[in-house]
């Protein structure tokens, strides 16, 4: 099931599926570590939200979160 | 040992990395900021001696990427590479990384391993990871990542002696080489490389094809015409087609390397552990509670600003108004004394008193940042701001600008966004500054009085109260007004995508804290101290000159015949005996008849100075304000510090500069001088048409210079001082002409 990003709620772990937009936004996403594959928790949802991606917090605004499709998973990975 | 030539050291790390704390730690006190002509960044270069060679040392702004979105984010790249005259090509690029976060830290790393130059990482915050848990091999580290790897703890000053060796004996190596990206990637590399030729570096040729619509991009195909733009598309056709598009072959890669290198050398624990950040987190980026905290902190902030750097602000003019006193004593009268005591010291005393509010905001500014709560309040306000176009990195600005716009606008260098920075720094000063607070409270106190038994026909009480929170909320209302205009109009461009991280929280510390206090005080005197200085010695100028009446009389000649006439009088009344009333009264009525014909005097020369002269010429346009020339030209001495106008219009209506607390003085000469004009039938609408105008108008020169300063460029200080002089205009207009017929309804 895929899911916007922002349909998460707190607390929730997914795993990026796709990251859509403009290329210059899609890479610095990328940068800061949301990109297909990786993982993240969405620690406080709203505008903007909150996410855990490897360990740092970051914030995004529900419209550039809603450009991020993931696939909610059940719990923290091994690997973060 | 010899010395050798100095050598060049570049810093470069993620925002937050520790990077300035390094910075500091190396060079110490030997430090200067290099300005870049055309952007508006700031670079700081610092210089320290080891084992007898001089470090050039640059620390470049904090960055994710070496893919440059702006000319701004261009600068770091061309100094990288030797591309700025300015600086020589670094013989060293040290990569700052945080221990803690290692994966997304050595993303940069990797980037900067294209540079060709010998780069050293230096793994910063070792305490904090081994705190948590994380274990890391740097033998092995720097074995996958092929470079020398340093561990440091920057902020204890751990580690440093290590990483200047290690700069010292890498400079001059063989460069590593980066991540190796596939077959079809570095094809094209090379294909658009032989178009373009060699005096474009390799590094740029990979960014011309990563960065969709990047400055690279803009840049090459700027000078290379729309051929390459087609070539391009082509290029980044043919590599969707192999499955490795742009932007994201990148991120594979460079992940790939980085994730490789540190599952070989970094032992994590298998949970990550709940950090104090996380706890503190819990409260301070809380809806409720976080915001109830913010608020509680930005108004202790405010209430230092406001009352922290009264009495300081005081001092200062107590203490240059001391130094004018006794200049004016020593020496003799003309137009060197007035240049010295009016023009000079009042200049430097114009100057020297915005330090106080300064330094107070920058010590705040520098801890909440360091400290790691900025990012907090900006989330936090984010909300709010995005409504007028801005993000959550304006509100501190805007709202410092409550107290003084010139903190308030070198406070928005922590907003990285350009356009965003610029709609900052345009609106900042329409925030009713304190600086403005006088003439509200004197023109109310004159103009709209609480009914007592002095006033008989003055206001309820909640009068002026009300005033003056309008005149607040004229800048509240405007100020985001006018940011969402400028966002949708002339700063119009892509959304910028707000995207901030939230960094650990990290103890300040007091030196660092200091640091940035006196750099603030001292950029701000240095280069606004000196437009502000000319700027008041020009209004001197065209305040005293020309010296004589038209009969030809000096003023000074007449006025110190008045002093002696005053002196004779006031002689007198001391040794009159107490008896002769008569004689006592004829002679304190002599003292008063001096004082006025003093004033007088005064009044007429600004009068038929040459600022007068103007006002007298611009009386036409200011008519429909309710204005008379007097006060037009009061405003017109006023652009360069608002707070003179109230002594301004005390001077022109004769009364004296001191118009005293409540301005009764003032009130009656306006009253008796209004009969006539329109401000005798409509004193209420004249007065808050003055205060609209002082509320809208940037009149302030600390201001703009500070502007062109931050800005880099007179273009954007010149925009606002014409739009807010319009809008000063028209808000001016409507509230005499609305005002006007309020009062002709209520008879």
């Amino acid at each position: 099931m895929l899911l916007p990003l922002d349909m998460l709620r707190a607390g929730e772990w997914a795993e990026v599926e796709e990251v859509s937009g403009q290329p210059a936004w899609v890479g610095r996403l990328a940068e800061l570590g949301i990109r297909q594959g990786s993982r993240l928790q969405v620690v406080q949802p709203g505008s903007p939200c909150l996410l855990n991606v490897a360990g740092c917090k970051l914030c995004l605004r529900p419209g550039e979160c809603s450009q991020i499709l993931v696939r909610p998973v059940d719990s923290v990975p091994a690997a973060v | 040992m010899t010395t050798t030539k100095p050598l060049t050291v570049a810093l470069v790390g993620n925002p937050n990395a520790g990077k300035s704390t390094l910075f500091n730690a190396l060079s110490g006190l030997r430090q200067r900021v290099g300005n870049y002509p055309g952007v508006t960044v700031e670079m700081k270069k610092g210089q320290f001696e080891s084992a007898g060679t001089t470090f050039d040392l640059i620390d470049l702004p904090g960055t994710y990427s070496l893919a440059a979105r702006s000319p701004d984010e261009m600068v770091a790249v061309d100094l990288l590479l030797g591309r700025r005259p300015e600086e020589p090509r670094p013989d060293v690029v040290v990569s700052i990384v945080d221990a803690t976060n290692l994966d997304r830290h050595l993303y940069l790393t990797s980037q900067l391993l294209d540079l060709g130059e010998p780069v050293v990482v230096a793994v910063n915050m070792t305490d904090t990871a081994a705190a948590q848990g994380i274990r890391i091999d740097y033998e092995a580290l720097a074995r996958e990542l092929g470079v020398p790897v340093v561990p440091l703890q920057a902020n204890k000053g751990v580690g440093l002696d290590a990483l200047t060796r290690t700069i010292l004996t890498t400079a001059g190596t063989e460069p590593p080489r980066g991540p190796t990206f596939p077959v079809e990637f570095e094809k094209e590399v090379a294909a658009l490389q032989a178009e373009l030729g060699g005096a474009v570096p390799g590094v740029l040729v990979r960014r011309l094809l990563l960065d969709v619509g990047g400055y690279v991009e803009q840049w090459l195909v700027g000078t290379h015409g729309d051929g390459l733009k087609t070539q391009l598309a082509e290029a980044r056709g043919r590599l969707a087609a192999a499955g490795c598009a742009v932007p994201g072959v990148e991120a594979r890669t460079r992940f790939g390397w980085v994730r490789h290198a540190v599952a070989a050398a970094v032992t994590k624990p298998a949970v990550r552990p709940v950090t104090w950040t996380d706890r503190i987190d819990k409260v301070l980026t809380h809806r409720v509670w976080g915001t109830l905290v913010f608020f509680a902190l930005m108004f202790g902030v405010f209430q230092a600003l406001f009352v922290g750097a009264e009495p300081l602000m005081n001092r200062i003019e107590e203490g240059f108004g001391f130094i004018g006193k006794a200049v004016e004593g020593v020496m003799p009268s003309g137009p060197l004394r007035s240049l010295i005591v009016d023009g000079v010291i009042g200049g430097v005393g114009g100057v020297i008193v915005f330090l106080p509010q300064i330094m107070i905001l920058f010590g705040f500014v520098a801890v909440l940042e360091d400290c790691g709560y900025m990012a907090r309040a900006a989330f936090l306000m984010d909300r709010l701001m995005s409504k007028c176009g801005l993000s959550g990195k304006s509100f501190i600005p805007m709202l410092s600008s409550v107290a003084c716009a010139i903190p308030g606008i070198m406070s928005t260098r922590v907003i990285e966004n350009r356009r965003d920075r610029l709609a900052t720094i345009l609106v900042a000063p329409l925030m009713s500054c304190s600086a403005r607070l006088p003439v509200y409270s004197l023109l109310t106190a004159a103009f709209l009085p609480v009914r007592s038994d002095d006033h008989p026909d003055g206001y309820a009480w909640w009068v002026p109260g009300v005033v003056l929170f309008a005149m607040y909320m004229i800048g509240f209302v405007t100020a985001p007004l006018v940011a969402l205009l400028l966002k949708r109009t002339l700063l119009r461009g892509a959304t910028p995508v707000f995207v901030m991280e939230l960094p650990a929280y990290k103890r300040p510390t007091l030196r660092a804290v200091v640091r940035r206090m006196v750099e603030a005080g001292w950029a701000f005197v240095r280069r606004a101290g000196t437009v502000i200085f000319a700027a008041m010695v020009l209004i001197w100028a065209a305040l005293y000159f020309p010296t004589a009446d038209p009969n030809g009389v000096p003023y000074e000649d007449r006025l110190q015949l008045i002093e002696q006439k005053k002196a004779d009088a006031e002689a007198r009344l001391v040794e009159l005996p107490a008896e002769p009333e008569d004689a006592r009264k004829e002679a304190e009525e002599a003292v008063a008849a001096a004082d006025a014909e003093r004033n007088a005097v005064n009044g007429e020369w600004k009068r038929n100075s040459y600022l007068g002269r103007v006002g007298h010429a611009l009386e036409p346009v200011v008519a429909p304000l309710g204005w008379d020339w007097r006060i037009g030209t009061a405003a017109l001495a006023s652009f360069p510090a608002r707070e003179v106008i109230v002594g301004m219009l005390g001077m022109l209506y004769d009364v004296g500069e001191d118009t005293g607390e409540d301005g009764t003085a003032l009130q009656e000469a306006m009253r008796k001088e209004w009969a006539g004009g329109p401000g005798g039938k409509y004193p209420v609408p004249v007065a808050l048409s003055i205060m609209v105008f002082v509320a809208l108008c940037m009149q302030c020169v600390s201001t703009l210079a500070v502007m062109r300063r931050e800005t880099g460029s007179w273009r954007w200080p010149a925009f606002t001082f014409v739009y807010m002089t319009g809008l000063a205009y028209v808000g001016a207009l409507v509230t005499f002409q609305v005002g006007r017929l309020v009062a002709d309804a209520m008879g």
